[in-house]
């Protein structure tokens, strides 16, 4: 037995999640992901799947005595226990897990199991499900380094595992560093030299809050927002049609800017609709729940979608806020977390109220507001009143002029018309004026046309008016919203979770496993998002910094930021996570602040490199002993190529905008029934957040982003020879380098290949090259000015590639040979990093 | 092309021409084993195989210990046929359903089963005999009818299975249930899960690669997602590469106007040295990924280009492929080109041509697709096996449920006849590496309404299909979301009786 507990130390010294100190194996840590992934399929929470009766998942069943008179765990005691002699036996009827699960225990997991059993055999809750409670700061050796509380958490950890945290990054790498992760965009060159001649204490605090002052803010951190909320421009399915959610993205972007705390973002996301005197825009931030896919396929069953609309809500829901994978238990109770199908339906009823019927392909499926812009709203209230001051001059009129024609409505009863009026005439007569349409005006414009021209003048106003105000009212962007309807909808539990299985009727709960809704809340969509934000619930806040911890450090300290179930990873500084989680929640869930108490800790400011010990040790930088370097989301890539080019068009919000894609792209997928059409001017400038998101083939330049077809709050990252080709031979990226070039020249004019070479890397790069890259890069502008010097056609090809004006210039051999060093520097490891 | 700065630097000779697996089983950045096995788990990638095919070609990725074991098929040419085949009109003779032409649906054939809307209750439905005739063909007389000639003249190397079931109705569902196992968007498909484990057999082309195409004239709006060939929760490298079928078939693959190749060369050779120093600056293995990759992106600037080139083709094997192989888009072209694929080592070539939805055009339409396509996928299985591909090379015919016996329409309305989507029982057929040739397997009933004998589930057949590729599917999972997931989900059994 000593030999074994010797291993399992060297073991656990070896793991990097987890912050507690090696020892006895921890239930969290080492034992319920062995018991959750080979033994709970048939001894866990599922009762329909359970074999023997015997379960696993709770201590007290687990050491009961079995039907078979033995017992599964007896604590203390490994030769007693069945589960020892089960899992050590050689005999193949006997072992578990059985040979024909193809679930085999490694040795290390064996004597995970003897030792825990050894030990006692303790069960803890799960770590996620549990209060979030105040965490004391740990006491750390080192006392200069940090900065604040985070830092902390990471250096005790660093201390007791023997590491150093790594030195501060230079001052250029940082100011990008915090540009990039906090708006998208890198700093200009000005902005970062500011930064860095500031020498006095406190210049790092000054620029973090110049930088999220910026608008340019909201739009980065828009885009996980939306990625989460799987929105798109279209429906998905087949004939896709465009639907407008547009004013529901700008108002996350404008949410994110003005530091809508996120309790406030949850509930009118979830439930805006409900609050009492809800405001529009309250209403309008529920389109959160209405971006999911619509399938207008021919030959779908209506109520079939309408339930897989309520599913997709509930299950985004889930995972946004909860952490939790609802969707496994459509089907079936989950067969590792404690969430039932019951949970899993009875959370369903709170979305299954919506009028909502599935029917049909209508984008515009009612409830909808309508989302004017400001211009645009303006202009209706001006048509408003244009309308009314018209009508009132068609009463005026009629009260006067037709009143001595007897024509009015109006006119003195037994008195007989001098002229005979058509029946049709008389009956729009008779209606009020404002109640008239067009069509009506438009009959009595002719009827009087001739004989009351003046009549006729007001009657023709009135008309163009309300048609110029339904014109614009037709126009506006209309945006799917919540709304529940009077009578409620009943709820089944759906076997296998097909629509037309109803099972057991089930009312509007959470789930059993989790803290219950207090009485006072009501048991309906804003009941659900207040109790998400209440102070009893211990996922939201944990689920919400990680997610926001995963943008600056590229992984979350909890991995799997999709799942905080048992089968989740455990967060690599539990005390730090719900250290944060309290600190949101406590400064009333103010988003800004926390990113601020990241940004300026000593951790976020780490430099990036890397030596082979600590990557040996920890090679994906779980211990946060230096600071993160992960590949820029494509996204930020293109939004980069802009700004230092200076084509970016900063301009906020407003509808899709239609950038460079490749012929045929659409055209392709849909067999012709979609055409792309670029945009001309400004349009192909814009922030790639406005990029016009078609569902069933989103944007080509983009490349591992989330495909919007259901909630994604973890992107993927892979390095492909594709991307290479993007980044190299795109319209967007060479443009964009063209025009580097042409601005560099611009700005230093007669300047040495030196000079240019180095400003053009500054811009991209801040901080100035070393000897050695100027050195590559000033021969390669020497040598490919002479090339296009012979090449006088391909040069001028090179300049004038895009739509962007070519630029006139009396050395296009020198232009186009910096523009393609620019390619060259748009496309260094660097500038696709984040570091 | 020969680089011009050789540089003395082991670590950077590595990352510049070999992946990065072969780059870290050097371990000559100091890189040590366990950091090595961390980084290529994250990305699906494992140590490296020894496994070599042949003389040419080398495993590149892959996991360790896949294959499971000796496969019979390296490569998948899978000819998806969008929209649903007629399986009662081209492979499944029902004599019976003449004898009952204009009848009722008997009930028992149809109690509680769920068709689609368009249907909606099969009760008083009429039954519909085959357009047109059916013989038996070849030595092993397996029925094919004469809508497909040509492959009627190959029957001999096919293996047909007439017992095929599934559980949507609708094609998305149905085609997404037929690729990935799963019914809605976001699980890998076979492609994916095959370039995951099985990694590729080259590095100048993607290993997974689609193509799409669709009958001319057609009347079908069918949509090719891409989540039908999607890596759902696998990185994001082992999804499906579409071709496109007009212009370049790889987005971004021409050098923009202006840049000649050697200035790209150069312009690569700059990347790779900068890179270089970063490299050795900060430490960071991607840097090294990245090296490789852009030096990929390069290959595949030639050789997309030269497996696009068809001048090498002789005017015999052009002419077996019929009068459209010229043609870029159309699925006579991609045949041709999936056989050129494969030769370049491509691990799983799917070919999607949609318009098999005859909801009213079983007298119109399916005349031009099945024309379309009898003649190119009889002409691929001919050229695979003319140069001896065709014994490691599985291709598979069919599409993602078959149509109802039953007429949709007026059956006093010929030219308007149709069949409507019918998961009960549909056919496809399979040749090559391992599956028994000249085979029928499984019958469905008396009116092929449902499976009378052997049934082979979706889940059934993917089993199979990673059987022959040499893995065992319950063995091949990615954990995703706290659960390992698998092609199969939680079925599947191998079909013993369609193997060699």
């Amino acid at each position: 037995m000593r030999s074994w507990v010797l291993f399992i130390c060297l073991c656990l010294a070896g793991t990097v999640a987890g912050e507690s100190r090696p020892g006895a194996p921890d239930f969290t840590r080492d034992v319920r992901p062995i018991l959750g992934s080979k033994c709970f399929r048939c001894h866990g929470h599922d009762a329909r799947a359970r074999q023997s009766g015997l379960r696993l998942d709770e201590r007290e069943a687990a050491t009961a005595t079995l039907r078979s008179g033995r017992v599964a765990i007896v604590p203390g005691d490994a030769s007693a226990s069945e589960v020892v002699r089960r899992i050590t036996s050689d005999d193949e009827d006997v072992r578990m897990p059985p040979p024909e699960s193809k679930l085999a225990l490694s040795e290390r997991e064996r004597k995970v199991l003897v030792e825990w059993i050894e030990s006692g055999a303790e069960y803890d809750r799960h770590w996620a499900f549990e209060p979030l409670r105040a965490v004391a700061l740990p006491e750390v050796r080192r006392l200069t380094w940090p900065r604040n509380g985070i830092d902390r958490f990471v250096l005790a950890r660093l201390e007791r595992e023997g590491h150093e945290p790594s030195r501060p990054a230079e001052r250029h790498r940082l100011v990008r560093r915090l540009y990039l992760d906090l708006l998208g965009v890198p700093p200009s060159p000005a902005e970062a030299d500011a930064f860095i001649a500031d020498r006095d204490p406190g210049a790092w605090e000054r620029l973090v809050d110049r930088v999220l002052a910026s608008p340019a803010f909201g739009e980065r951190m828009a885009w996980d927002w939306l990625a989460a909320a799987r929105y798109a421009d279209s429906n998905g399915y087949q004939g896709d049609r465009e639907r407008t959610m547009w004013p529901w993205r700008d108002w996350v972007v404008d949410a994110f800017n003005r530091g809508l705390p996120y309790d406030d973002f949850t509930v009118w996301q979830l439930a805006g609709d409900m609050l009492p005197e809800a405001t529009f825009e309250q209403r309008l931030a529920t389109g959160f729940c209405r971006n999911h896919p619509i399938n207008g396929e021919g030959g779908r069953i209506p109520e079939e979608n309408r339930v897989d609309y309520v599913m997709d809500m509930t299950e985004t829901t889930g995972t946004v806020w909860l952490g939790l994978t609802m969707n496994c238990c459509r089907c079936h109770d989950h067969k590792y977390d404690r969430l039932k199908q019951r949970d899993y339906y009875s959370l369903f009823a709170f979305f299954n109220q919506t009028p909502v019927d599935g029917g049909g392909g209508d984008p515009q499926t009612p409830p909808v507001v309508e989302a004017p812009t400001d211009e645009q709203r303006e202009e209706l209230e001006r048509l408003w009143r244009a309308v009314a001051e018209r009508v009132e001059a068609v009463v005026a009129a009629e009260q006067t002029a037709l009143a001595r024609a007897g024509d009015a409505p109006g006119e003195p009863e037994g008195e007989t018309p001098a002229v005979e009026t058509p029946e049709e005439i008389r009956k729009i007569l008779e209606r009020p004026a404002r109640d008239r349409g067009p069509k009506e005006l438009k009959k009595l414009e002719e009827h009087f046309g001739s004989s009351q021209p003046e009549y006729a003048g007001r009657l023709r106003s009135l008309r163009e008016t309300i048609e110029r105000r339904d014109g614009l009212r037709r126009s506006l962007p209309r945006v799917m919203v919540m709304e529940d309807m009077e009578k409620r909808r009943s709820t089944f539990m759906l076997a296998v979770g097909l629509y037309n299985k109803p099972g057991e009727e089930v009312s509007a709960a959470v789930p059993v496993s989790l803290p219950g809704m207090p009485e006072s809340l009501p048991r309906n969509r804003l009941g659900l998002a207040q109790w998400l934000v209440a102070a009893e619930n211990p996922l939201t806040a944990r689920v919400a910094v990680n997610r926001m911890w995963q943008q600056f450090f590229g992984v979350g300290l909890v991995k799997t930021a999709e799942d905080f179930g048992v089968q989740g990873e455990a967060p690599s500084h539990p005390g730090l996570l719900d250290w944060l989680a309290l600190e949101l929640r406590g400064s009333g869930w103010d988003v800004k602040r926390l990113f601020r108490l990241i940004v300026t800790s000593a951790t976020y400011r780490q430099s990036s490199r890397v030596s082979p010990a600590l990557l040996e040790r920890d090679p994906d930088n779980r211990l946060l002993a230096r600071g993160a370097r992960f590949r820029l989301p494509s996204w930020a890539i293109r939004d980069q190529a802009l700004a230092t080019s200076g084509l970016l068009v900063a301009r906020l919000g407003g509808p899709p905008v239609f950038p460079y894609q490749p012929e045929g792209v659409w055209s392709d997928a849909t067999f012709g029934k979609k055409k792309y059409r670029r945009d001309e001017g400004e349009k192909l400038y814009r922030r790639s957040l406005y990029t016009f998101w078609r569902r069933i083939v989103a944007p080509s330049l983009f490349f591992d982003v989330a495909s919007r077809q259901t909630c994604t709050v973890r992107e993927s990252r892979t390095n492909t020879p594709l991307h290479a080709l993007t980044t190299l031979n795109d319209a967007t990226f060479f443009e964009a380098a063209r025009v580097l070039a042409t601005r560099v020249s611009e700005e230093l004019p007669g300047a040495t290949g030196r000079d240019l070479v180095v400003r053009a890397f500054r811009r991209v790069l801040i901080r100035p090259p070393r000897d050695d890259e100027e050195r590559i890069l000033v021969g390669r502008l020497e040598a490919l000015e002479r090339h296009f010097a012979a090449e006088p056609q391909a040069a001028s090809a090179i300049l004038s590639s895009g739509a962007a004006p070519a630029p006139e210039t009396d050395a296009p051999a020198r232009l186009a040979a910096l523009a393609a060093v620019c390619n060259v520097i748009l496309n260094l490891d660097e500038t696709l990093t984040r570091e | 092309m020969k680089r011009p700065h050789p540089l003395p630097d082991p670590i950077i000779d590595a990352a510049r021409h070999v992946t990065r697996r072969e780059f870290f089983g050097r371990s000559a950045t100091g890189i040590g084993t366990a950091a090595l096995a961390t980084l290529l788990a994250r990305d699906g990638l494992a140590a490296p195989s020894s496994t070599r095919s042949n003389a040419t070609s080398s495993r590149v990725g892959g996991l360790e210990g896949l294959p499971h074991f000796a496969p019979r098929a390296k490569r998948v040419i899978y000819l998806f046929q969008n929209g649903a085949p007629t399986h009662v009109d081209l492979f499944d003779y029902k004599p019976r359903l003449r004898e009952l032409h204009g009848k009722e649906v008997p009930e028992d054939y149809v109690a509680g089963k769920r068709f689609s809307t368009m249907t909606g209750s099969p009760k008083g439905k009429l039954l519909l005999q085959n357009v047109e005739p059916f013989h038996r063909r070849g030595q092993s007389g397996a029925w094919v009818s004469d809508f497909l000639p040509h492959t009627a003249s190959i029957a001999d190397e096919l293996c047909f299975i007439k017992s095929m079931h599934t559980e949507a109705v609708n094609h998305a569902p149905a085609i997404s249930f037929l690729l990935s196992g799963g019914e809605l968007p976001g699980r890998p498909t076979m492609g994916a899960w095959l370039s995951y484990g099985l990694g590729s057999e080259t590095d100048s082309l993607p290993s997974f690669v689609v193509m799409t195409s669709v009958t001319r004239n057609t009347t079908c709006g069918q949509i090719f997602y891409d989540f039908y060939w999607g890596s759902g929760f696998l990185p994001s490298r082992f999804q499906g590469v579409k071709f496109r079928g007009s212009g370049s078939p790889v987005l971004y693959l021409e050098d923009p106007t202006g840049v000649s190749r050697p200035v790209r060369r150069q312009l690569l050779d700059d990347v790779a040295r900068l890179n270089e120093i970063k490299l050795r600056d900060f430490g960071d293995p991607e840097i090294a990924t990245r090296i490789a990759q852009y030096e990929m992106a390069f290959r595949m600037q030639s050789s997309v280009p030269e497996l696009t080139d068809l001048s090498s083709e002789s005017a015999s094997t052009l002419e077996m492929y019929g009068p459209d192989v010229r043609q870029p888009g159309t699925f006579a072209y991609n045949c041709l080109m999936a056989r050129r694929l494969v030769e370049r080592g491509v691990r799983f070539v799917q070919l999607m041509h949609a318009g098999w939805d005859q909801h009213n055009s079983l007298t119109t339409e399916l005349y031009s697709q099945c024309r379309d396509t009898d003649q190119p996928s009889a002409a691929l299985v001919r050229d695979l096996k003319a140069r001896g591909l065709l014994d490691d090379t599985l291709v598979i015919w069919g599409g993602e449920f078959g149509r109802t016996p039953f007429l949709q329409g007026n059956m006093n309305d010929r030219k308007r006849w149709g069949r409507d989507h019918h998961p009960y029982a549909f056919s496809l057929w399979a040749a090559g590496g391992g599956l028994e040739r000249g085979l029928s397997y499984g019958e469905s009933d008396d009116l092929g309404m449902n499976v009378a004998r052997d049934p082979v589930h979706v889940h059934d057949f993917q089993a199979t299909l990673l059987h022959l590729l040499g893995i065992d599917h319950e063995r091949l999972t990615y954990r995703f979301q706290g659960r390992d997931f698998r092609l199969t989900d939680v079925h599947g059994k191998v079909v013993e009786g369609i193997l060699a």
